[in-house]
């Protein structure tokens, strides 16, 4: 993965900060009482301002104050500032005020902790952290401050946002981007209202952004992309300089073409030894889709994935000849050396780079960039075939993309330069889940038998922690896929069908004692033992859209074998339930002494207005409580 | 004379290293290929085959140092295998010289198609990384990783200094075949040597040498020993269990004494009289203790007009509790000294509670300090002094007859409960006066809730009534930082609503939330829809949408360690329900008792009609703060009939 963080540039900071003397126009009472709703900190004033002086050298200055109302706003105050080879913290200064705005302390540098940054996943990367928290005892407080930091590089100018935690309000807060008069560059403006101020002499440019008075607002569940609603701004300069590397670009083709030909296209040498292993590999076979295959499980069985993000900000791959002998890599590393093999067979195929993750994120068709992306994938544009490969993974089918890279934009970089592609999404019918089980109840209200479930589309992998585990392990971990109380699994089998429509099968004995307890001549069963939706929290006042990012299909079926004499003297009633959000079905029939329990349920992804909201509460907590139901049988 | 020495040490020196030595680098038998991990432990995804470690005290220059060389080799079994083939070295950073990692050695070897292919680490794939001030970690990844795949690496690793002497972990993550540990202390230097965990060793052995190591102008003898043990199982970790450390097999050196270069013996930790010396004269210790004329201009506005020692304490504690944050370190040591921790308003877990020990101590209490031993950091011998085991202080004030623990570094916390981190066995108390003593750290609250609903059901179905509910002990520490992260109250009434779609809340009054020492006491109006319909004759009503058990907690087959609760539980639960005048309970309801032996927990319900009113009391009970392994099923049990019981309901009927 590239190092995310450094672009999404944590924005805390402050004004000049000359003497501690009193600054009356931070005290806490003039701060608007709409701007303290829900805020646990406002930014009084922020100034950001970012100087491109050159294409190796950009300064960030940042000047901020900010106003900290209560405990769960210290982290608000707490100042992390990333740096790495090319990007160093020049000067940090601060102040922290009392309520009334005057001085009780200040601090500098030297009072930050200097910590490793390596994400937990890495072994290893260029990343360090200066990290500063205050210790204010009285809230409110006010901590003022100024830093700044040089980029040797103009390939990643840090997008500004101008709110970016949802409980903290914006009284003012401003973007100052300054270059050379004859600098290209390419600026887009995401939810901002209003146009900046700029200002040209001989020597520069200065384009100002401001934003003034934004309330705190709450994360919401089912809400989209936060970059839709949020206000930011992006920069791209033509000319740039990365890392040594010059090149310029204005668009996605350029953009793709320079990394293919900067930082790919001299990775991608093999010994004369491997040549000849992957033709002896592919030998016989004439299709290029099963060659691509051959070759696709060889790098899954010979390779594993390992993070290390070193030199050129984590952008170029090793060479494929160290994947071939090392046989480890990170997703660059891994999808070029796919690659690689791919070639000696005549086979093309197309380095993308994705923003991974659950939530579906594309890169922006109208303005390339090069930080808009945290994996590589690689794709095979066979003819009317297109099949798409996850390089890091060592289980993953042959042409299987699944919930953390489908349905989604991604830039292809080749050398005929940077194309846009989009990734195949996996549909709503086509992310079936479906269960089935027979099962017996005993006079004691113990319940055994069997179940079988096959998962596919996007659930194919809703139990990938099974995966490859001892039997042992299995069983234990199975506990919580079905975490009913005394519960117990033999004869569990787990298999994927890796072809065009993966499926993973689990099929197991299972028993429960006491599943369905009896009290007087009552026993009571909620047949629905194995998929219970939860509800969702109510939103009062919901102001974003409601985001179904993704959705599914669940199918269950379970037939109870019952003892003599039972009569069921309540249950639900049948339900069919059909709304903008999905479906959702329950059918109890008996028949003799076999009581056939159906649930269906469809949740479809989309997008619906806020005052939906209140709606799809509704319909999870419909679902939930027939979910939990009760079936209760007279004995005689 | 000499020759015959020399003679001694040779046939030794051959005798010692014939019966325990490092296995030969590179040498794959065919047992190791042919080991599979059912053979062993089916749970396994990878073994080590054998390691071995040895450690050394060295002098070089006038410089102490232990030299530290380890090797092993492990066989992957299958793909979830492969993160034991990512190798992480801790060394930590010292002063003057850092700990240095050296020699190192690292293979992959495969066995494929019938050949053994070998793929050696090479070092430009290796990297350090500082993770911290006092942290550099050393890491690499083994190359050419396959199923099946036997990896070995040897390194050597210098630390400064003689207290350093390794630790020895026996038991790991995975199993372990053969794990052998020699160390080799000169005669000059005692170490105490404890070992911990259930295992025993296979074999253990000392061996003496004669002039062995040239300290000064002398040679001294030095001892041998070797600790192996054979067929260890993986540790595993499990839920509710205290700190791993206290089960794993290990062997721990501490350093006692020393014979310096000139003959004088210094001891380091001998006896508790000694301990309770040096840690009073410390100045990071029982100087910061008697800093008691810092407080003399503040004590006024501390003590906020008090007389009786109990409310001075308590004043005290808020004042401590209020002005001194903790800054993420823990330690028994104060770090940047209770003057500063006073001026700049935060400080370790040493700098808070020395400066409250402090504080009470200058307004004229009996307070001492107590040291002990988080829950992850494992319990604390009894034995002999480790003073290093020890890694948190807490303040002890007696008043009358009565002692109070106090923990002034979290913010919520009342006077006199010690948050759960610290309940662990036993502590030991350090006075300025007295000779240390042992002493019992329980929780001294419970976590306790108590639910009352008054209610009445309407004829449409709708249950309406007011709620209230009475947190103490580490239930109320948990709710105010709860209310306390939401922002506000208001916050915290409105997300706790939305948790709950099925259930409305109106006209909330929150009280105590500021007087720690009172139990915390919310109400709410209630209104909940029970019935869709009302035209039925019989109703099953299920009492149990308050405080309802759905899940086991304790679903396993079986269990190694204790359950640790850390306190004892108390939940209560009171329902009043008025129902409409038509409706009645239909048969005597069926109530429950249940009771773990030796009084260990209880369950009770009761349910009864007194009028138009429907009375349902519900207890829940889990005594002991510790349940040993023999006594999970119990407790699953306990659990799994809750579980049943609540599933069955109230059966109401009309009577017209």
């Amino acid at each position: 993965m590239f190092k995310k963080h450094l672009f999404l540039l944590i924005f805390c900071s402050c004004t000049i900060i000359v003497h501690a003397q009193d600054m009356p126009e931070y005290a806490t009472d003039r701060i608007s009482a709409s701007l303290k709703n829900r805020a646990d900190a406002v930014i009084r004033n922020m100034e950001t301002t970012l100087d491109m002086r050159a294409p190796d050298n950009m300064v960030l200055n940042v000047k901020k104050a900010v106003t900290i109302f209560n405990k769960s706003g210290d982290d608000r105050a707490a100042l992390s500032l990333y740096y790495n080879k090319s990007t160093s913290i020049k000067s940090i200064k601060g102040l922290i005020l009392n309520s009334f705005g005057q001085p009780t302390g200040k601090f500098s540098q030297s009072n930050f902790r200097d910590e490793s940054a390596v994400n937990d996943f890495s072994m290893f990367e260029d990343a360090r952290i200066k990290h500063y928290v205050p210790n204010v005892i009285a809230y409110p407080y006010t901590i003022i401050y100024e830093y700044e930091i040089r980029y040797k590089q103009n390939l990643i100018i840090p997008d500004w946002y101008a709110n970016p935690y949802p409980d903290v309000a914006v009284e003012k807060s401003t973007y100052a981007f300054i270059s050379k008069p004859d600098d290209q560059v390419r600026i887009k403006e995401y939810n901002f209202k209003g146009v900046p101020a700029v200002v040209k002499s001989d020597k520069y440019i200065t384009r100002t952004w401001e934003v003034t008075n934004l309330n705190a607002f709450r994360m919401e569940p089912f809400a989209p992309d936060p970059n839709k609603y949020l206000t930011y701004i992006k920069i791209a300069a033509e000319q740039f300089n990365y890392y040594g590397y010059k090149g310029n670009y204005k668009n996605w083709d350029e953009l793709g073409k320079w990394v293919f030909d900067a930082l790919i296209k001299d990775r991608q040498a093999l010994s004369p030894q491997t040549v000849q292993e992957i033709k002896t590999l592919v030998k016989g076979i004439s299709n290029d889709k099963e060659k691509a295959r051959k070759i696709y499980e060889y790098v899954q069985k010979k390779t594993r994935y390992i993070s290390i993000q070193v030199g050129i900000g984590g952008f170029q791959p090793f060479p494929a000849t160290d994947v071939q002998t090392l046989s480890y890599g990170d997703c660059k590393a891994l999808v070029n050396y796919t690659q690689s093999l791919l070639k000696v067979v005549d086979i093309p195929s197309l380095y993308c780079v994705v923003y991974a993750g659950d939530l579906k994120k594309s890169v922006d068709t109208e303005f390339a960039s090069m930080d808009q992306g945290n994996h590589i994938i690689l794709c095979i544009p066979l003819k009317n075939d297109t099949t798409w490969l996850e390089c890091t993974s060592q289980d993953s089918p042959f042409g299987y993309l699944g919930s953390f890279t489908d349905d989604r934009t991604v830039l292809a970089c080749t050398a005929e330069g940077g194309k846009l592609l989009k990734t195949p999404s996996l549909a709503t019918a086509s992310n079936l889940l479906k269960r089935k089980a027979e099962l017996k109840i005993e006079n004691t209200g113990d319940v055994s038998g069997q179940l079988t479930t096959d998962f596919s589309g996007s659930q194919y992998d809703n139990n990938q922690r099974l995966i490859n585990e001892p039997y042992a392990e299995q069983l234990k971990l199975l506990k919580e896929e079905y975490d009913i109380d005394n519960i117990d699994f033999a004869d569990f089998k787990l298999v994927q069908k890796k072809n065009e429509h993966p499926v993973t099968s689990e099929s197991m004995q299972l028993s429960i004692q006491k599943y369905a307890p009896k009290t007087n001549n009552l026993v009571y069963l909620i047949p629905n033992a194995f998929n219970k939706t939860r509800s969702i929290p109510e939103v009062r006042n919901r102001t974003l859209p409601v985001y179904i990012n993704r959705g599914y299909t669940d199918e269950d079926e379970i037939v109870y074998q019952l003892p003599d004499g039972y009569s069921i003297t309540a249950r639900p009633p049948d339900q069919e339930i059909k709304s903008a959000f999905g479906t959702y079905s329950m059918h109890i029939s008996m028949e003799g002494k076999k009581l056939t329990y159906k649930r269906k349920m469809v949740l479809n992804n989309g997008t619906y207005p806020a005052d939906k909201y209140e709606d799809l509460t509704q319909f999870f907590s419909t679902i939930s409580g027939l979910d939990n139901s009760k079936v209760i049988f007279k004995t005689n | 004379m000499k020759k015959i020495y020399l003679i001694a040490f040779f046939i030794l020196w051959v005798f010692t290293y014939a019966g325990a030595q490092d296995f030969e680098y590179g040498k794959i038998t065919g047992d190791d290929v042919e080991l599979k991990n059912a053979a062993f432990d089916s749970n396994a995804n990878a073994v080590v085959i054998r390691e071995f470690g040895t450690s050394r005290i060295d002098l070089n220059d006038g410089v102490f140092s232990v030299v530290f060389m380890y090797h092993v080799k492990i066989k992957i079994f299958n793909k979830n295998g492969f993160n034991h083939g990512n190798i992480v070295i801790p060394l930590r950073i010292h002063k003057e010289v850092d700990d240095e990692v050296q020699e190192l050695k690292a293979t992959t070897n495969n066995f494929v198609n019938g050949r053994l292919t070998k793929t050696e680490l090479d070092k430009k794939n290796t990297f350090k990384e500082k993770a911290n001030k006092y942290i550099t970690l050393y890491k690499f990844t083994m190359p050419n990783l396959q199923e099946g795949s036997i990896i070995e690496y040897s390194y050597r690793l210098n630390s400064p200094g003689i207290f350093n002497f390794r630790t020895w972990e026996f038991q790991g993550n995975i199993p372990k075949i053969h794990s052998e540990y020699e160390a080799n202390i000169p005669a000059v230097y005692n170490y105490n040597v404890a070992l911990r965990g259930a295992r025993k060793l296979t074999s253990q052995k000392s061996v003496l040498f004669k002039e062995c190591f040239q300290y000064g102008p002398h040679k001294v003898n030095c001892s041998k020993m070797t600790y192996i043990m054979k067929d260890l199982p993986a540790l595993i970790e499990e839920d509710y269990m205290t700190a791993a450390s206290n089960f794993r097999s290990a062997v721990y050196f501490e350093l006692s004494h020393y014979t310096d270069m000139r003959g004088l013996e210094h001891n380091i930790t001998r006896n508790w009289k000694d301990i309770d010396k040096e840690l009073n004269d410390d100045k990071s210790f029982g100087a910061q203790i008697k800093k008691k004329e810092l407080f003399k201009d503040i004590l006024p506005q501390m003590l906020n007009g008090t007389t009786d020692e109990t409310s001075k304490a308590r004043a005290i504690y808020a004042y401590i509790q209020k002005n001194i944050k903790r800054n993420g370190y823990i330690g028994i040591y104060s770090e940047n000294t209770i003057k500063t921790a006073l001026e700049k308003h935060a400080g370790n877990t040493a700098d808070i509670n020395l400066a409250l020990v402090a504080a009470l101590n200058a307004a004229g209490l009996n307070a001492e300090a107590l040291i002990l031993s988080t829950r992850n950091n494992g319990t604390v011998n009894n034995l002999y002094p480790v003073i290093s085991e020890f890694n948190y202080v807490v303040a002890k004030v007696n008043i009358g007859n009565t002692s109070y623990l106090l923990d002034a570094t979290v913010p919520l916390l009342p006077f006199g409960l010690l948050p759960l981190h610290c309940i662990n066995g036993k502590g030991r108390v350090i006075n300025q006066k007295k000779p240390s003593y042992w002493y019992d750290i329980v929780a001294s609250q419970k976590q306790t809730t108590k639910y009352v609903l008054t209610a009445k059901l309407t004829n449409e179905g709708v249950l309406k009534g007011k709620l209230t509910t009475v947190s103490g002990g580490y239930s109320a520490l948990k709710k105010r930082e709860r209310i306390n992260e939401a922002g506000s109250i208001d916050q915290y009434v409105e997300r706790l609503d939305e948790q709950m779609p099925k259930i409305k809340l109106a006209n909330h009054s929150i009280e105590g939330l500021d007087s720690l020492e009172n139990p915390l006491i919310e109400s709410y109006d209630i209104e909940m829809k029970i019935f869709d319909n009302m035209n039925n004759k019989e109703f099953y009503l299920n009492p149990f949408f308050i405080s309802r058990t759905d899940k086991n907690p304790f679903n396993l087959n079986d269990r190694s360690y204790p359950v640790d609760l850390g306190a004892a539980v108390d939940e209560r639960l009171t329902m009043t329900i008025e129902l409409p005048d038509n409706i009645v309970l239909a048969n005597e309801p069926k109530n429950m008792g249940l009771a773990l032996a030796e009084g260990a927990g209880k369950y009770q319900t009761s349910t009864s009609q007194s009028g138009n009113n429907l009375i349902f009391h519900q207890v829940m009970q889990l005594n002991k703060p510790i349940y040993s392994p023999d006594e999970y099923l119990s407790l699953k049990e306990f659990y799994s009939r809750i579980i049943q019981f609540q599933k069955t309901d109230l059966i109401l009927k009309k009577t017209n």
